[in-house]
């Protein structure tokens, strides 16, 4: 793809004004907002599972309205920060995706189990804030939601091209348009001004090698997305693992013990949240 | 005449009323009591000039036809003030005026009459004039939350009402060497915060009466009921000091402090910020006046201070 047709993507990707999402998170989330006695911290949780709702609470704190761009990563922080009623109005303002819905659910349940994934890394890792690097697992795949919302008929070639050729979407999306998803991110992040952690999180975990700044949180994340692979949990858009890179478990150093604790770990939470269907 | 409703102002407002219709001043004048409204009349532009500079007044009403000037001229001369910009200006228009075209734009007032005029129009017109006024004249400017003027209101008003309330004092630790450090556009990105912190925990209790003021810098205030005064200042330190270390580099909120240059030229290390929290609970009448208030409060401070981490005191004498 040329430059050119590049930034025409770029740009018909930054246009996206009203990301829909799945009905189940939202329905629960209006149910707690209509109940009272909910706390934040429950509100949070179950936005938490949402990828969309998540990216659209993020994006919010930190626009440049609220006075502190860049500084907020967590959902957790942001509900307290934007307060009910601004809440309430991202949420009446979701719609949901009236096609495609059985495509997604994959992809949600796979977001979803890759924050856990990136939260039992990051604890295993001693971080002593896991949660910033669930959001960054949770929201890794962003792209692929917003390129299928907004450029549909070539998200249609990819998804073919992965089942004609084998490949991973990964692969696919470099083959179709010439950039992955992980491009997508980063255009996301830097213009909803996403803290720059997030922003290599979800923009390294194919090359956590590479990432200039926080190569940590790069690394959690490639580690996360390739476990939820192993586990088979949800779906990143094709059934293939991709190569754990040795430097992602340098970067953090772990060893391959580890990585099996981390896994028994992350099956026993897993099982408390297979009961999450997005459907 | 009586108050229509709810349209009686706080308290007794000083208006100059600059006209030489005589009909216009006298239904002005009978729209209010003496007691609310406080008259001066000028028939001309240039004679009230100088009064106005010398005392302004809580309002400004003014013709656009004047023998001397025009209102409009008035309004841009006290408008170009930054002194006198706050003051509220209206306009009184002549039936044809609009048709002809005013310049809003250059012409700076707040609001306009138009002739012919309407007793019920121009009462409401005024209050919302002045009530429009009082807010943005006295809302913090970085957070936009109520300041000084309508803080020490509030407060004299409940304790006018005998109500019983708690009110508590806020500000961070460590702010001036954050700012010192980081420079004073980030320590804004703090206030900032701090504000959205306070608003949406002391909201997040819908049955009850709050209210929430910024004093200025890192001071604010906020009352509640006194029974969840102390679970609102919990969770305002626990949200505080879980968001305020993502304000800082990361090597320094790794370390957990930063090192900087006091006044002295010696090197410091300052912990990361924290936030005090003085406790006033005025139950059974014990306060009288705003004033007691804020005393106890001064010295809780200080107090509340001599701990570097996040905390609160709460002054619970019965009788200061």
């Amino acid at each position: 793809m040329t430059e050119d047709l590049k930034s025409e993507t770029r740009d018909v990707v930054l246009e996206v004004k009203s990301l829909p999402t799945l009905p189940k998170v939202l329905d629960k989330v209006t149910a707690l907002l209509e109940n009272p006695d909910a706390s934040m911290d429950e509100i949070a949780r179950v936005i938490g599972t949402d990828q969309v709702l998540s990216a659209k609470v993020l994006k919010m704190v930190n626009s440049p309205i609220y006075g502190f761009p860049g500084r907020i990563g967590t959902v957790q922080h942001a509900l307290v920060l934007l307060g009910i009623n601004v809440i309430r109005g991202i949420i009446i303002s979701t719609s949901v995706f009236d096609m495609m819905v059985k495509a997604m659910e994959g992809l949600w349940e796979h977001s979803v189990g890759c924050a856990l994934a990136c939260n039992c890394v990051a604890r295993k890792a001693g971080f002593k804030d896991p949660e910033e690097y669930s959001v960054a697992g949770l929201l890794h795949d962003l792209g692929k939601v917003v390129m299928a919302v907004q450029l549909p008929e070539l998200e249609q070639q990819v998804v073919e091209t992965v089942k004609s050729r084998d490949l991973t979407y990964f692969e696919a999306e470099r083959a179709v348009l010439g950039f992955g998803h992980d491009r997508i991110n980063a255009w996301l992040a830097d213009n909803w001004h996403l803290p720059p952690n997030l922003k290599e999180g979800m923009s390294y975990h194919h090359k956590p090698q590479l990432a200039p700044l926080y190569p940590d949180i790069a690394a959690v994340v490639h580690i996360g997305d390739f476990l939820i692979r192993v586990f088979e949990f949800g779906s990143g858009g094709d059934d293939q693992v991709h190569a754990l890179r040795p430097e992602a478990l340098k970067q953090l150093k772990l060893k391959t013990q580890d990585l099996e604790e981390i896994l028994d770990q992350l099956g026993r939470e897993l099982v408390e949240v297979a009961d999450l269907n997005f459907a | 005449m009586s108050a229509a409703g709810g349209c009686v102002p706080q308290r007794r407002q000083k208006v100059f009323l600059i006209t030489a219709d005589q009909d216009l001043t006298n239904l002005l004048l009978s729209l209010w009591s003496r007691d609310e409204m406080d008259w001066v009349h000028f028939g001309r532009g240039r004679a009230a000039i100088e009064t106005l500079f010398n005392e302004p007044p809580d309002l400004l009403i003014v013709d656009q036809h004047l023998p001397d000037l025009s209102g409009g001229e008035v309004a841009s001369l006290v408008k170009s003030e930054n002194v006198y910009r706050q003051l509220p200006v209206i306009l009184c228009l002549g039936p044809d005026d609009l048709a002809r075209g005013v310049d809003f734009g250059s012409i700076e007032c707040d609001d306009f009459l138009l002739a012919p005029y309407d007793g019920d129009e121009i009462r409401a017109r005024v209050c919302l004039t002045l009530s429009r006024a009082m807010r943005s004249l006295d809302a913090n400017p970085l957070t936009k939350l109520p300041g000084n003027t309508s803080i020490i209101q509030r407060i004299q008003e409940l304790i006018d009402r005998q109500e019983d309330f708690a009110l508590a004092y806020v500000d961070l630790d460590y702010f001036k060497s954050f700012n010192d450090k980081y420079g004073f556009s980030r320590g804004d990105e703090v206030l900032l915060m701090t504000a959205r912190v306070i608003v949406n925990i002391i909201r997040g209790f819908p049955r009850a009466r709050t209210f929430v003021g910024h004093v200025g810098g890192d001071d604010y205030v906020f009352i509640t009921p006194p029974e969840i005064i102390e679970d609102a200042c919990q969770r305002i330190i626990k949200s505080f000091d879980d968001i305020v270390p993502h304000f800082y580099d990361a090597d320094d909120k790794a370390q957990g402090f930063i090192r900087s240059t006091d006044r002295q030229g010696q090197v410091r290390d300052f912990p990361l910020m924290a936030v005090s929290i003085a406790v006033v609970l005025n139950q059974g009448g014990r306060l009288q006046h705003f004033g007691e208030a804020s005393a106890i409060a001064g010295a809780l401070k200080k107090k509340a201070k001599e701990n570097p981490k996040s905390c609160y005191v709460i002054d619970r004498r019965e009788n200061g």
